[in-house]
């Protein structure tokens, strides 16, 4: 498939489902992949740097509640999201650009399918955003 | 400790508009403890400022520091070392250190970064309560250690007011009433008599009824000041 | 003591006494109080006059009591700590005894959370005890710093209030010895219901020794109105009303009359307690009730009159000074004092020697004798008015008579136990039309009693000829055409068209020609501020709300640019305590709300649809989001005007739901809500992801309204982004206390510039009217036809609710609504 040129930050842990690359090819975008020692590592900063280098969206993956390697890190991760969501807003982005998804550790379908949902409503985000200029 | 609070986002954006390299500078003191201008702060302040620069096609230089306290002027004696390097600084720390950054630096212009809200004790993550408003009289050896300067809303001293239901203020419906509490309290003590007497009106001016408040201890300070 | 108030010397000869409140107005009209004193003359001993209270801004305490000085009734003057320092309440009390103020009552006062400038600083420098231990020293020749008073001393029988049911209970009577030590001599009580409690704090008094050393006067309020108990019930803090006043209210069929004889059973009942000296009437913007209660009471005459010598008096005025030019007034009073303007100065003259013979006292007579002089001309205008409004009335009056409806109905076998059971009424329009019998099939050899019922209807809704039929007395099945109810899933054949609106009959004369004898700015105010348009949905069938630039309906005024719209409500799931009279419109599509959306749009002509989702509440079926999500997605896929969704009102899981709707009608710009302070955050939030506009719903309260207003713009929300759903009242269960939050709500945004109140009012009137026991009730002698009563009902909560404000009406029947519009065309002719 080709890409449409829109560019999506992947920030996820890394136990957090081996999917890679190769598997979200299916998604049109151009995707960046970045991997920490767990979700709860994950800094607000990192989510607002992506949207700077250029992200349209970022999905901050982790793993479900109950299942994380270091017992509450994607809990934590989630609440971070809520704080990132809070600053883009104040700057004029929608919120809905710093998602947070929880995916099942061995599921890789389950990981792609979010990130497809993801990647539809950053589309439409941007498709309206087109429209406004 | 002083709790603080991240201002909007568009005022400092609003502040710094017309420069090109700013320092966005923390404290390690009280800020930094209620997590609105540590370390972790000021990289996410420098990044959104970045964030919302490069948005508006007007890229912008953030230098990034923390000092030990800004209600120090030793301790602020780094600064020289950025302030011909950048166009203004967003401070993080409470109203003090900007003050003093203001006073001591009168050529640096400086931005608050976060509304200084009050003195607080932190109850849970990410949760923060008044219990002292620093009026200079301190009472609450008379009220079992509970502030009513601080924590009722009328400042009563001869409360509670009408509006005391289920132990809760009328005025916060999620806070509880404390002149409630202290009778509580001193009931339990035995020493409710002591709510008996009338509490006289208050002297304001230890509150800053009397102008600025200045603190001066001879036994300790040298050189006359200097 | 020199110059003991008519109220301390009464206390002390042991008399029971009586005093009333007067809660000054909020603008700078004298006559309104000196109306209400009028009222209250000879029926009270004196009259207290609140100090801005619960921190609204008022005309002054101590000017008020300067006024109802003038109307001969002597005014207890209450002071609270909220807006002075120590030496504004000082000077004020020294002013207030130069005048001649006597009674001072000492309160801490209502936080300004509660008043209309929440962003004032709060001063409490001092509290009520202090405050009372202050003016006992005025008493005494000192000030509060000790310093001796040189000269007169002021003086003032000190009163305090306490609420002998706010918490901690039994430290309740402590304070009050505290107020009694700080030099309080009577006490008003908070208002009291609870009268067993209020007895055990009188003992808990009497132990204390409190009885001896001051006067305490219960507080009385009587209830206006079921809504009115109900609000003091579970909005006011410290204020107990138990449950059996409630009962009593509701159990009444005139509630004001029960509220007065409520607050007689509770005076009675007080004056048995030892130690209750006296009663203080508080009825609120209720003023007249007060000379009934205190008949009733046996209270009436009251002993003596207060004998105190006004300040001053201004009567009597030349009514030629409106007419002449200003500028030769204001020189002819340069040149002489007072009597040039005032034909008689009443008792003493105002001391006009030195610096108080300044402008600003001329300035002030001036502006009295102006006053005065207009409002006689007010009042001729307004009794024109009156008239031509008698006509009008008159001509409604003849058509209603002239259009008797006679009806045939079918009564309920009495002995009928189970509710379910209705047999269908169906009302005759046309001679030709075969009257349906719907009797269920459940119990159809239950006999059935046919009677004939002639049925003077209120309004002119029903246009039917009289006619007589006689059902026989067989088996109902035979005849059944149609089973509603039961089961659903039949088509139903024939349409239920038994109710058909007439028009209006009037003839209609413009205000131009009803008006022609009144000078145009008599009555002309026009509206200084607008409410914003708020636009609902998306594309060509895009409706818009708000827009009015005047009172509704004044178009003489102001404009009402989008009318006044209406939305037919449809439920997510099949609703369970629909009337039969309502149900049958819709019982054919209660299984599919998409069906029912199509149908209100179809054939109702609906311009708007409301969706409840009532089955996603948790105290119902609580119903998962995802339900609601998807029936709303059935619903905007069969509709295109445009939609409202209104969520179950619960707060928490309307953040739920909401947000996954939301998702769904994004791109339709449609409403939702019901947002509350509790979740104002997340669905403002979600809200403005969207773009869309919201409901903002507040417990019936201006001042609450306007918080959640600011609240919802704090967080980024523009104000042509909200409706405010004032939580209405249906007619007989709060509707006059809904108009009277709406007519406020609607007057400070029109006329007081209150900009955050310039918003739209969306009233969701078929939940309200519907869930009534009215509505509910068959057919019968007492209560008339079923169907005809629910809709008036309807539509007089509807159209009653328009003339307050309302932009939006979310209602049920069909017929309700086209009598509505029916009623507003005829309306808007002007």
């Amino acid at each position: 498939m080709s890409k449409n040129g829109l560019k999506l930050a992947i920030l996820c842990c890394n136990y957090t489902n081996l999917s890679d690359r190769e598997d979200f090819l299916e998604i049109p975008v151009n995707l960046e992949i970045k991997r920490f020692p767990c979700s709860g590592k994950i800094e607000i900063t990192d989510m607002l740097r992506a949207l700077r280098e250029g992200a349209k969206g970022v999905m901050v993956a982790g793993c479900l509640p109950g299942t994380c390697h270091n017992g509450r890190g994607s809990e934590r991760a989630e609440k971070r999201v809520l704080g990132a969501q809070k600053i883009i807003e104040e700057i004029g982005l929608e919120s809905e650009r710093i998602k947070m998804f929880f995916v099942d550790r061995l599921d890789g379908g389950d990981f792609i399918e979010k990130a497809k949902a993801f990647y539809k409503d950053i589309l439409n985000l941007e498709l309206k955003e087109r429209e406004k200029k | 400790m002083i709790i603080a609070e991240r201002r909007p986002i568009p005022e400092i954006l609003a502040n710094i508009e017309n420069y090109e390299k700013v320092l966005v500078l923390g404290c390690r003191g009280c800020v930094a403890v209620c997590s609105a201008g540590g370390d972790r702060e000021v990289a996410i302040m420098a990044e959104a400022i970045r964030l919302a620069r490069s948005l508006q096609g007007k890229p912008i230089e953030v230098l990034e520091a923390t000092f030990i306290r800004q209600c120090d002027p030793e301790y602020l004696e780094p600064l020289k070392g950025f302030k011909d390097e950048v166009e203004a600084v967003v401070s993080l720390a409470c109203g003090v250190g900007v003050n003093l950054i203001a006073d001591l630096y009168p050529d640096v212009r400086v931005y608050p970064g976060v509304d200084t809200t009050f003195y607080g004790a932190n109850l849970a993550l990410g949760e923060w309560v008044e219990k002292c408003r620093g009026c200079g009289d301190c009472i609450i050896d008379k009220t079992g250690g509970l502030c009513p300067i601080a924590r009722c809303a009328k400042n009563l001293l001869n409360g509670p007011c009408g509006g005391s239901q289920e132990g809760r203020c009328e005025v916060r419906k999620d806070m509880p009433c404390i002149w409630h509490e202290i009778v509580e309290r001193l009931k339990a003590r035995g020493e409710l008599e002591r709510l008996m007497e009338i509490w006289e009106p208050k002297d304001w001016r230890p509150a800053g009824g009397d102008g600025l408040r200045v603190r001066i201890r001879e036994d300790l300070r040298l050189n006359g000041g200097k | 003591m020199e110059g003991k108030s008519h109220l301390e010397s009464l206390l002390e000869a042991g008399k029971f006494v009586v005093t009333a409140e007067i809660g000054p107005p909020r603008n700078a009209d004298p006559e309104v109080i000196k109306k209400k004193a009028k009222i209250l003359k000879g029926y009270v001993d004196a009259v207290n006059i609140t100090d801005c209270q619960t921190a609204v801004v008022r005309v002054s305490s101590m000017a008020s009591a300067v006024l109802i000085m003038s109307e001969g009734l002597e005014p207890v003057m209450q002071m609270t700590c909220r807006d002075r320092n120590r030496i504004g309440i000082q000077a004020d009390l020294l002013g207030a005894s130069t005048l001649g103020i006597k009674n001072l009552l000492c309160l801490t006062g209502d936080h300004p959370k509660f008043g209309n400038h929440p962003e004032a600083k709060p001063v409490f420098d001092l509290d009520s005890v202090q405050l009372l231990r202050l003016v006992k020293g005025l008493n005494e020749g000192r000030f509060e710093n000790g310093e001796e008073i040189k000269g007169k001393r002021p003086y003032f029988f000190l009163g305090a209030a306490e609420n002998p049911f706010a918490e901690p209970f039994d430290f309740r009577p402590y304070r009050l010895a505290k107020k009694v030590n700080a030099g309080a001599r009577f006490i008003q009580t908070q208002i009291i219901y609870n009268v067993e409690k209020f007895r055990k704090f009188m003992e808990k008094c009497k132990e204390l020794g409190l009885l001896e050393r001051v006067y305490i006067l219960a507080g009385i309020t009587p209830p206006k109105s079921l809504a009115m108990a109900k609000y003091m019930k579970y909005h006011v803090p410290g204020l107990e009303v138990p449950d059996e006043v409630i009962k009593r209210l509701e159990d009444a069929k005139d509630k004001k009359e029960e509220g007065i004889q409520i607050a007689v059973d509770i005076i009675q009942q007080v004056r048995e307690i030892p130690g209750v000296c006296g009663v203080h009437i508080m009825a609120i913007e209720w003023e007249e009730a007060v000379p009934e209660i205190v008949k009733r009471a046996g209270l009436y005459p009251r002993d003596g009159v207060p004998e105190f010598t006004p300040p001053f008096v201004v009567e009597k005025v030349v009514e030629k000074v409106v007419e002449k030019p200003v500028e030769v007034i204001v020189e002819k009073i340069v040149e002489k004092p007072v009597e040039v303007i005032v034909e008689k100065v009443i008792e003493k003259e105002v001391p006009l020697e030195g610096e108080m013979a300044d402008e600003k006292i001329f300035t002030l007579i001036e502006i009295l004798s102006d006053l005065k002089a207009s409002l006689k001309n007010i009042k001729a205008g307004m009794e024109s008015l009156e008239e031509g409004i008698a006509r009008l009335e008159e001509e409604f009056l003849k058509k209603k008579e002239a259009r008797p409806v006679i009806k045939e109905v079918v009564r309920k076998p009495e002995e009928k136990p189970k509710p379910e059971v209705k047999p269908e009424v169906k009302i005759e329009e046309k001679p030709e039309v075969k009257v349906e019998v719907k009797v269920e099939e459940i119990k159809p050899k239950e006999e059935l009693k046919i009677e004939e019922k002639p049925v003077v209807e209120e309004k002119p809704i029903i246009e039917e000829k009289p006619e007589v039929k006689a059902v026989p007395e067989e088996k109902p099945e035979e005849k059944l055409e149609v089973k509603p109810e039961i089961k659903p899933e039949v088509k139903i054949e024939a349409k239920p068209e038994a109710i058909k609106i007439g028009g209006l009959k009037g003839i209609y004369r413009p205000l131009s020609e009803r008006a022609k004898n009144i000078p145009q700015d008599l009555y002309l105010e026009k509206a200084t501020g607008e409410i914003k348009e708020v636009v609902i949905g998306k594309g060509d069938k895009v409706i818009k709300v708000g827009g009015v630039s005047g009172l509704n309906f004044h178009f003489f005024e102001g404009e009402m640019r989008n009318g006044v719209k209406f939305a037919l409500e449809i439920l997510d799931v099949k609703p369970e305590d629909w009337p039969e009279s309502l149900a049958k419109y819709y019982s054919d599509v209660f299984h599919d709300p998409a069906l029912w959306a199509k149908k209100c749009v179809e054939e109702y002509g609906a311009e708007a649809v409301c969706l409840y989702l009532v089955g996603t509440d948790p105290n119902f079926l609580n119903l998962p989001p995802d339900h609601a999500k998807k029936i709303t997605e059935a619903v905007a896929k069969a509709v295109d005007v445009p939609l409202i969704i209104w969520g179950s009102g619960n707060a928490e899981k309307d953040v739920e739901v909401l947000r996954e709707v939301a998702d769904i009608v994004g791109e339709r710009g449609a409403v939702i809500g019901p947002i509350v302070e509790a979740n104002h955050r997340t669905l403002a939030a979600v809200a403005m992801g969207y773009n869309l506009p919201v409901i903002a719903s507040s417990p019936i309260d201006v001042n609450l309204a306007k918080q959640l207003n600011i609240l919802l713009e704090n967080m980024g929300l523009s104000l042509d982004k909200i409706l405010m759903d004032p939580s209405i009242g249906a007619l007989g269960y709060g509707l006059e206390y809904t108009y009277s939050v709406m007519e406020r709500i609607r007057l400070a945004a029109l006329f007081a510039q209150d900009t955050k109140l310039q918003v739209p009012f969306i009233c969701s009137i078929g939940k309200e009217v519907w869930k009534t026991k009215e509505a509910g009730l068959p057919t019968d002698d007492l209560m008339g036809e079923a169907e005809s009563r629910g809709i008036l009902m309807e539509a007089l909560t509807g159209v009653t609710l328009a003339l307050a404000g309302g932009d939006l009406l979310i209602m049920r029947h069909p017929k309700a609504v086209e009598l509505c519009k029916e009623l507003f065309k005829g309306l808007s002719l002007s």
